[in-house]
C-alpha cells in the first residue's frame, strides 16, 4: 500500500471524500482541502498519525491567485512519509478557524502565522505577538506578505505585552532577563513563585528576531546556505543539512554516495561537541566544576578536530546544494581516528565521574519532569521528547544514508533532567560509533564530492536530526531559482513551552538546571 | 590583657587578619583552579578587586531607603569587631568568658546578616528578595550548632583528642561551611542569580559599597577559619608556637574546604536542611560527650 492510499483510506473512513492528494516526492504528500475540512481533517491525521503538528506555516500566493495557503505538517512515521494539509485563505481580510483547541502543537505556529502574514485564526485564544513586540512594532505590518513595506518607526502606541497573572495569598512574580548574567541569548522568563516552587513560568522570546526568512527570500540557493548556517550558530551543519536536503529534493540530482558519508560524519561531529558541552553545563549548573571543566576541554578538542577538518571550529562553510565542499583524505581520516580515541575516552571518564557522584545524581534525578503526555501534546522533539519517552529520532524514521549504518536511538522514559543527561550520553556514544563507521565507508566511496545543480521551480521540505532535534526547512524556488519562501522550523520552538511545563513545581533555583537540560536555542526560535 | 599594650597587641593582630583575608579566599580559588587544570587568577586578586571597586562609581536605585546606604558600614563594622572581639578570646584556656565572647560574636554576625538581608528586600528588585529570604532559612539552621559547638569547645579547650571536640570539630566545619557560602551549601562562583544565596543579596550593590561589604565577608571568613582551628591541636601546641602554626592551620582549612567545593555538586536549596540539622545534631551528641568529659 503507497502513502497515497494510505492516507486515502484514513481519509474516506471518515467520509472525507472531496479531497485532493498529489505527492511529489516518495516522502510528501499534500491533502488540499477547502476551508471548512480543514480543522477536520487536521483533527483526524492528528489522532491516526499519533503526531503532533510538525510545522504550519502561510505563503502569500496573492500574485499567483489572489489568496494565501495556509500549510500544516504531519509526520507519519509508518509512511515514512510528511504528510501536508494545505488550504487557500482569502487575499482580502485573511482568516482561518483555528485547530489549535483540539491540536494544542498549533498554537504557537498560529500565533507566528497571525503575527507575520496577519492571517487570523480564529477561535484562537492566544494570538499576542511572538517576535515583534507591541512595544516597538507597529500594528497592521506583516513583514512575510510579499507587499511588505517596513514601518517608518517604532510604535508608539505604548501597547504592552499581557503576560499570564496568577494571583492569591503570597504569590509573587519574579522577572528575569532579557539581559542575563552569563553569556547566552535573551530571553524573558515570568516565574510566579508560591515561595520557592514555581506555580507558573511564562518565557517571552523573539528579541533576536532578524527577519531570516523574509531575508532568504529572493536569494539563491548559494547564498542561502551561507544564511541558513547562521541561523543558530550551534546547528550550522544541521541547518546547512535540512537546508540542502530540500532543494536537492526539489532540483533532482542523486548526492555522491561520499558527500553522503561525509554529512553523516560532520552531523554526528556537531552532536559530539555540543552533547559535551550540554554535559558540561549540566555539571556547571549544580556547581560541580570539576567535571564542568573537564567537558569544556572535551568540546574544545572537538572543535579543534572541527578546524583542522574543515577550516571551522563550528562546522560552516562545508555544505552546498548538491554535495560538500571540504573532503577528509586518509591523512584526515586517522587524524579524526586517533582524536576520537582519547573523546572517547574522555566522555566515559566523564560519564563515569558524574554517575558516581551521589551529589550530582541527587541534584539531576527527579527534577524538572516533563511528562510524555504533555510532551506529546504541546508536539516537542528532540533530546527532549526522547527523554520523555517519545522516541522519535529523524535519522530511524526517513534512513536515507543512516540506513547502511548501525546505530540505535536513544530513549528514556522518566522526563527529568537525569533522563535527558542519559540520552545525551548515549547519543554521544553512538555519534563516535557512528563516525567511525562512516570512516570505514569513506574508502569504500568513490572520489566524487558534489554534483552540478540547475534551477528549478518547486517546493520541498528537507530535514536533518541535529543535535538539538530535528531541523525542517520548506522551501519554494520560483522564476530563476530564487527563493520565494522559506519556512525554517527549530526544535526550539515548541521546546521553550516543554521548559516552562518542565520546571512546574521545581524550586525557583533549580530552574537554571532545567533550562541547561533542555538547552535550546533562542536565535533558532526567533529567526 | 586589659594593659594598653594588650589592647595594642590585640588592634595589631586583628589589622594583619584583616589584611591576610582576601589571600585566604585567593588560596581556596587557586587551589580549586589548580585542580580544575586551570591556570586562574593570581593569589592577590582578591586585593585588586578590592582596590577597583573604591575607586569605582555605584550604581544606585531610586527606589531605595537608609538602610541600603546603611548596610554596607554595619556589615563591615560588624566583621571587624567580630575579629577584635575573637582576638580576646585565648585558645588553650577557653573560660566561661570565651564562651561569652564567642556568642557575643554570633550576635554580632546576626546583627550584620539582618541589616544585608534588609537591604537585599530594600530595592524591591526580585532577587535580592529571594536572597534575603534564603540566607535567613540557611542561617536559622546553621546558628544553633554554631552556638553548642562553642560551648563544647570551652568545656573541651580544642584538644583534638576528645571525643567531643572531635565531633564539635565535625559539626562546626559543616556550618563554616553553610556560613561562609561555600559549595555544597552555596556557590560562590555562580553567575545564576536564579541559584544564589547570600550573593543574590548583595546583587544591587557597586563601587565603594560592594568593596566594603567584599572586604566584610573576607573578615568573617577569616573569622570563621580561626574559630575552627581553635578546635585543632590546641592544648597540644602551646602558647608562643600557637601563634606560629596558626597560619598553617588557615593555610590547611583553605586547602580542605577548596577541595570539598571541587568534589560535590551543590545541594538542592532545601537539602540544606538535611544538611545543617545533621551537623546540630552533632553538636548535640559533641554537648553531651562534652559534658560526660569524654
Amino acid at each position: 500500500m503507497n502513502n497515497h492510499e494510505y492516507i486515502k483510506n484514513i481519509l474516506d473512513s471518515e467520509k472525507i471524500g472531496a479531497v485532493n492528494i498529489s505527492a511529489p516526492y516518495r516522502d510528501e504528500l499534500y491533502v488540499t482541502v477547502t476551508g471548512a475540512d480543514f480543522g477536520k481533517v487536521c483533527s483526524l491525521l492528528h489522532k491516526r498519525l499519533d503526531s503532533a503538528v510538525m510545522t504550519f506555516f502561510a505563503e502569500d500566493m496573492r500574485a499567483r491567485s489572489g489568496s494565501f495557503t495556509v500549510y500544516c505538517a504531519f509526520l507519519s512515521v509508518q509512511a515514512r512519509s510528511w504528510i501536508f494539509v494545505r488550504q487557500d485563505v482569502p487575499g482580502e481580510n485573511p482568516e482561518f478557524v483555528s485547530i489549535a483547541k483540539d491540536i494544542y502543537s498549533a498554537a504557537l505556529f498560529e500565533r507566528e502565522t497571525n503575527e507575520m502574514f496577519g492571517i487570523t485564526p480564529l477561535g484562537n485564544p492566544d494570538i499576542r505577538s511572538l517576535r515583534l513586540h507591541d512595544e516597538v512594532w507597529p500594528r497592521g505590518f506583516y513583514p512575510l506578505r510579499k507587499d511588505f513595506v517596513p514601518p517608518a518607526g517604532k510604535s508608539a502606541d505604548g501597547a504592552q505585552y499581557q503576560f499570564r497573572r496568577v494571583e492569591g495569598e503570597g504569590i509573587f512574580e519574579v522577572p528575569v532577563g532579557p539581559v542575563h548574567a552569563g553569556i547566552i541569548g535573551p530571553g524573558h522568563f515570568r516565574f510566579s513563585a508560591a515561595g520557592e516552587p514555581v506555580i507558573n513560568l511564562e518565557i517571552r522570546l523573539g528579541w533576536t528576531h532578524r527577519g531570516i526568512e523574509k531575508l532568504l527570500e529572493g536569494k539563491d540557493h548559494a547564498e542561502a546556505v551561507n544564511i541558513v548556517e547562521r541561523i543558530s550558530g550551534d546547528t550550522a551543519f544541521g541547518y546547512s543539512l535540512a537546508f540542502c536536503n530540500s532543494v536537492e529534493k526539489m532540483l533532482g540530482p542523486e548526492i555522491p554516495v561520499r558527500a553522503q558519508v561525509l554529512r553523516v560524519l560532520y552531523l554526528e561531529l556537531e552532536r559530539l561537541y555540543n552533547h559535551a558541552n550540554d554535559m558540561g553545563g549540566i555539571a556547571l549548573d549544580v556547581g560541580f566544576s570539576f567535571p564542568a571543566q573537564f567537558a569544556s576541554l572535551i568540546k574544545e578538542s572537538i572543535l579543534r578536530l572541527n578546524e583542522n577538518l574543515s577550516g571551522s571550529r563550528y562546522l560552516k562553510g562545508i555544505n552546498i546544494v548538491g554535495g560538500v565542499e571540504k573532503d577528509i583524505d586518509k591523512a584526515k581520516s586517522a587524524v579524526i581516528d586517533e582524536a576520537l580515541t582519547k573523546i572517547e575516552k574522555d566522555i566515559l571518564a566523564l560519564e563515569d565521574m558524574l554517575f558516581s557522584s551521589i551529589s550530582f545524581m541527587d541534584r539531576v534525578d527527579a527534577t524538572g519532569i516533563l511528562r510524555t503526555q504533555t510532551a506529546r501534546d504541546l508536539g516537542i522533539t528532540g533530546v527532549a521528547a526522547r527523554a520523555s519517552g517519545i522516541g522519535l529520532d529523524l535519522r530511524k524514521a526517513f534512513p536515507d544514508i543512516y540506513g547502511v549504518f548501525s546505530f540505535a536511538a536513544a530513549k528514556e522514559h522518566r522526563g527529568d533532567v537525569a533522563s535527558r543527561f542519559k540520552v545525551r550520553c548515549f547519543e554521544t556514544k553512538e555519534s563516535i560509533s557512528l563516525i567511525h563507521q562512516s570512516l570505514k565507508k569513506l574508502d569504500g566511496c568513490g572520489p566524487q564530492l558534489k554534483i552540478a545543480v540547475l534551477p528549478k521551480e518547486g517546493t520541498a521540505l528537507g530535514s536533518a536530526e541535529a543535535w538539538r532535534g530535528p531541523v525542517l526547512v520548506w522551501t519554494r524556488l520560483g522564476a530563476g531559482g530564487k527563493i520565494e519562501r522559506c519556512k525554517i522550523t527549530d526544535p526550539s520552538f515548541r521546546n521553550w513551552e516543554g521548559l516552562s511545563y518542565a520546571v512546574l513545581g521545581n524550586i525557583i533555583p533549580d530552574f537554571p538546571l532545567c533550562n541547561k537540560s533542555f538547552d535550546l536555542s533562542y536565535p533558532g526560535n526567533d529567526l | 590583657m586589659t594593659t594598653l599594650s594588650g589592647i595594642i597587641f590585640i588592634i595589631g593582630k586583628a589589622f594583619l587578619l584583616a589584611l591576610a583575608a582576601p589571600f585566604v579566599s585567593g588560596i581556596i580559588r587557586k587551589t580549586k583552579n589548580c585542580m580544575r587544570m586551570r591556570r586562574g587568577q593570581g593569589l592577590f586578586q582578591f586585593y585588586f578587586d578590592i582596590r577597583k571597586l573604591f575607586s569605582k562609581d555605584e550604581v544606585i536605585s531610586k527606589n531605595v531607603s537608609w538602610i541600603f546606604f546603611a548596610a554596607p558600614a554595619v556589615v563591615f563594622t560588624a566583621s571587624v569587631l567580630a575579629l577584635l572581639m575573637i582576638l580576646m578570646v585565648q585558645p588553650g584556656s577557653f573560660t566561661s568568658d570565651g564562651m561569652a565572647i564567642l556568642i557575643a560574636v554570633f550576635f554580632v554576625f546576626g546583627l550584620a546578616r539582618f541589616f544585608l538581608a534588609l537591604a537585599g528586600l530594600d530595592a524591591g528588585s526580585s532577587f535580592g528578595g529571594m536572597g534575603s529570604s534564603r540566607e535567613m532559612f540557611i542561617s536559622s539552621f546553621a546558628e544553633p550548632a554554631i552556638f553548642i559547638t562553642a560551648f563544647v569547645l570551652c568545656v573541651s579547650g580544642g584538644n583534638s583528642f576528645k571525643v567531643s571536640n572531635l565531633l564539635a570539630l565535625f559539626s562546626v566545619s559543616m556550618a563554616v561551611i553553610a556560613e561562609t557560602s561555600r559549595i555544597p551549601v552555596d556557590n560562590k562562583e555562580t553567575h545564576l542569580e536564579l541559584t544564589m544565596i547570600h550573593e543574590a543579596m548583595v546583587l544591587e550593590y557597586s563601587g565603594r559599597s560592594l568593596a566594603l561589604i567584599e572586604l566584610a565577608s573576607h573578615i568573617k571568613q577569616i573569622v570563621f577559619f580561626t574559630i575552627l582551628s581553635w578546635y585543632i591541636f590546641t592544648p597540644q601546641v602551646p602558647g608562643i608556637y600557637a601563634w606560629a602554626i596558626f597560619p598553617a592551620k588557615i593555610a590547611a582549612i583553605s586547602i580542605i574546604v577548596a577541595f570539598v567545593e571541587i568534589s560535590l555538586a551543590k545541594m538542592r536549596l532545601f537539602r540544606a536542611v538535611d544538611f545543617l540539622s545533621f551537623s546540630f545534631f552533632i553538636a548535640l551528641v559533641a554537648s553531651i560527650a562534652a559534658s560526660l568529659g569524654l
